[in-house]
């Protein structure tokens, strides 16, 4: 009796600590979820709830300073899981089933050939209308050919976005990974200071 | 038996001391002098937009420098959409980072991806609080500032002085942020 009242009661402590602590005690990723979606087709359907996963970083690439037409319009915001996050930061490398999500801005009103404005903060740029998306799925047997992720484009347009894509041409995307970031698992963690150098809010 | 159920108080009371206070999770924290504690887990809140003041286009000193990552947790961030204005409560943190230093004289950077701007290290962070009885003289909202400057920040700041003016001049109308430049506080989507 005494010993089953002594696991009850570890038990319980155990279990309120772990739900107290949900934020400072990050849950292992579990590799076998993932968000991807995909239809009979293979085509990946549109990603849902990424504007609540974790903003990593915006990198911006204004058409003004790119002949017009950047190859990305404009502003790019990239989101990962919390799990997902967490398994990379404690490896360095993203489990099996990872989405990344990158959500294009337009810049809001260029009033200066180099497609900034000024604003009470300064002269910069801002944030103008949402503008299309892309996502990279980690599948290491779907896409063993791209080194273990799937590329896909889901227009670059204001909403809404296509419903699903299909899987983009290694040339589209993967080539460019393979030749630059193949070592840091397909991503381009030097512009994202959280996969750079860790949360240290945790 | 008497040992058992002092042991479960322990346990039980060891759990709830495992976190300690922190502005964010349920709503602003502050010291006994009225300073606010540094907000925690405010990276996964929600993201609302980014703009960039870089140091290149503002005489090699922004007043922000240089990325602006704004954050709102996700039920103010509803409540603002459906309402047009923020809840009793509500943190806003924006964190600054860095870009990376490019060759052109604007400080913006040819990558594989264009030419533009890449964040590089964080570098400060900047907050707001909306509690219209602590901060009735300035519109609702207290401002705070952490540094300017890389991580660790500060672990406590005074109400800062120097910010609600702007938001007055500017903003009033808005719930004292500034909504044109975050899209998802100008549309009703998730």
């Amino acid at each position: 009796m005494r010993k089953i009242l002594l696991v009850v009661i570890l038990g319980l402590g155990v279990a309120a600590a772990s739900s107290l602590s949900r934020y400072s005690n990050p849950v292992a990723a579990d590799s076998s979820q993932t968000t991807a979606v995909f239809d009979s087709d293979g085509k990946m359907k549109l990603p849902v709830g990424y504007r609540r996963w974790v903003f990593i970083g915006a990198p911006l690439t204004p058409n003004a300073l790119n002949n017009g037409k950047a190859n990305f319009p404009e502003y790019h915001h990239v989101y990962v899981e919390q799990k997902n996050l967490d398994a990379y930061l404690k490896t360095g490398a993203f489990p099996e089933g990872t989405v990344i999500v990158k959500e294009l801005t337009r810049v809001l009103n260029p009033t200066f050939p180099d497609g900034s404005r000024t604003e009470p903060s300064g002269r910069g740029y801002f944030n103008g209308e949402y503008n299309g998306m892309d996502v990279t799925v980690k599948d290491s047997k779907r896409f063993a050919a791209t080194n273990g992720w799937g590329f896909f484009n889901f227009g670059h347009h204001p909403l809404p976005y296509a419903e699903s894509a299909k899987e983009a041409s290694a040339a589209e995307c993967a080539s460019c990974h393979i030749a630059f970031v193949a070592k840091t698992d397909m991503t381009w963690v030097q512009f994202y200071p959280i996969l750079r150098d860790g949360d240290k809010t945790k | 038996m008497t040992y058992l159920i002092r042991l479960a108080i322990v346990t039980l009371l060891m759990a709830a001391t495992a976190v300690s206070p922190q502005s964010g999770d349920k709503g602003p924290v502050f010291t006994n002098d009225g300073s606010l504690v540094l907000p925690s887990g405010f990276r996964s809140w929600v993201f609302i937009g980014g703009p960039i003041t870089p140091n290149g286009l503002n005489d090699g000193g922004a007043p922000f420098p240089e990325f602006h990552s704004v954050y709102i947790e996700r039920e103010n961030l509803r409540y603002y959409q459906k309402n047009g204005k923020f809840p009793e409560g509500t943190v806003l943190v924006k964190e600054l980072s860095l870009a990376q230093v490019g060759e052109h004289p604007d400080g913006s950077l040819d990558s594989a991806s264009g030419r533009g701007y890449f964040p590089s290290t964080l570098n400060g962070l900047d907050v707001m609080v909306k509690d219209s009885k602590r901060y009735s003289k300035t519109n609702d909202w207290g401002f705070f500032t952490f540094g300017h400057h890389a991580e660790p920040y500060e672990s406590a700041a005074k109400e800062s002085a120097q910010c609600a003016y702007c938001h007055i001049a500017n903003v009033a109308k808005t719930d004292m942020v500034w909504v044109q430049y975050y899209p998802l506080l100008k549309s009703k989507i998730d």
